[in-house]
């Protein structure tokens, strides 16, 4: 007989608990979720749109950029507070013996509580930019949904390594940053020289990018290999990492 | 019928951990090549229902390694542990306590942490509070908390949890001593509702009084078994042995 777990109660107190710490002793709270992107969107804008002009046809800027800002943040907060989540709860790992994955889990759920607050915002600068949003309503929740397992799967890896290996915490942010310059989101897919696209797709948010940009403002349905690659490679990762995760993670107590 | 269950359980840790990039390396390659020490060593026993049952042993003897092998923290290398029904680990009493919620909302987070749902602890919450004798404290952010509220409050939510194992490690110094009998007399209330109790403590007096059977532990290995008051006896024996053995080689220094 094993012991039940309720997962979903486990992983909703443990987001709960998240987002009413996160913002207390601090005078504007929870608005902080907007205003980090806003204010990322701002500075980019000023400099891709007057500094360095980078081509994006009829569509204006901010709101090339927004499309896939809003989604790169959460894949980039996602992982790095899923990555740190075993460590920042170990005080719980070495005492209780809950299942471990509900750390990493409720670290990219609050982050997506997050992003849908953001998204909304997005939804709302298009229709002022005067864009239509029909394949929004075909393809919003398949391309989220590839999106929210990729960045699962990664978390799990991550979360796990750094348990035994702290560098990976300190390396990400770099990592990340390199990755988001790599990942088409400050400029279009198509300004890539062909002699590096092939290296660049090999990175599944590339797919990922494209396809909410292509759904969000070119109302046009995702491109067929591009995701249907960064849906099979994320499928692959989540999977691999849930195992990988829990192979480890019966030993996150012996070296926490 | 046993509710806990050790077969030849061994359980080993690293001496010391990695730290430089070189000696991670040396490990992929020569995985065998760092230290090891067994914190337990094929270690049997079984516990039956409604048995409390201390563990005794020096410091480092392996004590809270059996607690931690049976509360799922941390997993055998080698051999079985058996462990049925919910078990509540008076450990460390509000572990999963943040200090930035309310008395009421750590309430139901740890108690989901510690296996309740949600309906279960909506039924409880007057029960738990009361026990934890906060009153109208429960509202304020724990971390506006005297350390004796906190552990009252751990010590409330964890004995709330209708457990069927229940692992103590040291906790009767929780609260001034009138909380610290009312803590007493919860524990006498499992004990006589069939709730395993497997105990650690220094205090041998109070496994005396408690405990119908006692687990002496030595380097990982359990050097007696069986009835309280016989195995303290043989603890204590060792120990003033061991006492006796150290002063007779100082003495053979000066000499």
């Amino acid at each position: 007989m094993k012991k039940y777990w309720n997962y979903k109660e486990i992983i909703s107190e443990l987001v709960k608990r998240e987002i009413k710490a996160r913002y207390k002793q601090s005078a504007l709270g929870y608005a902080w979720v907007l205003l980090v992107p806003l204010i990322n969107l701002g500075v980019l804008s000023i400099v891709f749109s007057y500094f360095v002009r980078i081509p994006t046809g009829d569509i204006p800027y901010p709101i090339f950029l927004f499309a896939a800002l809003v989604p790169w943040t959460f894949t980039a907060n996602a992982i790095s507070y899923a990555t740190s989540s075993l460590l920042s709860n170990s005080n719980l790992i070495t005492k209780i013996g809950l299942p471990r994955e509900v750390f990493p889990i409720s670290s990219v759920v609050t982050r997506f509580i997050d992003f849908s607050l953001s998204f909304l915002v997005l939804i709302v600068l298009i229709l002022i930019f005067g864009l239509k949003l029909q394949m929004i309503f075909i393809y919003l929740v398949p391309i989220v949904l590839v999106h929210v397992i990729f960045v699962l799967g990664v978390s799990f890896i991550l979360s796990a390594i750094n348990v035994f290996y702290r560098d990976v915490e300190n390396v990400l942010g770099v990592f990340l940053t390199l990755w988001m310059y790599l990942t088409p989101v400050i400029y279009p897919l198509n300004i890539i020289p062909s002699a590096f696209s092939r290296i660049i797709v090999c990175n599944p948010m590339v797919g990922i990018i494209d396809a909410y940009r292509k759904v969000l403002l070119f109302n046009s349905p995702p491109d067929l290999k591009l995701f249907g690659y960064s849906t099979a490679s994320s499928v692959l990762i989540v999977i691999l990492g849930f195992f990988y995760f829990k192979r480890k993670s019966r030993y996150f107590a012996d070296v926490i | 019928m046993n509710t806990v269950e050790f077969t030849n359980v061994s359980k080993k840790f690293r001496r010391g951990r990695k730290l430089l990039l070189k000696e991670a390396l040396i490990d992929i390659f020569k995985p065998q090549s760092s230290e090891w020490f067994y914190a337990l060593k094929d270690i049997n026993f079984g516990i039956s229902r409604g048995d409390a049952v201390a563990i005794i042993g020096p410091n480092g003897s392996g004590k809270s390694t059996i607690l931690k092998l049976i509360a799922d923290v941390i997993f055998a290398d080698k051999g079985k542990v058996k462990a049925m029904g919910r078990v509540a680990p008076l450990i460390e009493l509000a572990a999963g306590f943040h200090p930035e919620l309310t008395g009421r909302e750590n309430i139901y987070l740890n108690g989901v942490i510690l296996g309740l749902s949600r309906e279960e602890i909506d039924r409880k919450y007057n029960d738990i509070v009361e026990f934890s004798e906060l009153g109208d404290f429960i509202d304020t952010p724990v971390k506006h908390y005297s350390s004796g509220m906190y552990m009252r409050l751990g010590f409330s939510v964890a004995v709330h949890t209708d457990p069927e194992i229940l692992l103590v490690d040291e906790i009767l110094a929780v609260g001034d001593s009138n909380f610290q009998k009312k803590s007493f007399s919860k524990m006498k209330g499992f004990k006589k509702n069939g709730v395993t109790i497997v105990f650690v403590s220094h205090n041998l007096e109070a496994v005396e009084k408690f405990c119908n059977r006692a687990i002496y532990l030595r380097d990982g290995r359990i050097v007696a078994d069986g009835n309280t008051t016989e195995v303290i006896r043989k603890y204590m024996r060792d120990f003033n042995i061991n006492i006796k053995a150290e002063i007779g080689k100082k003495s053979f220094k000066i000499a």
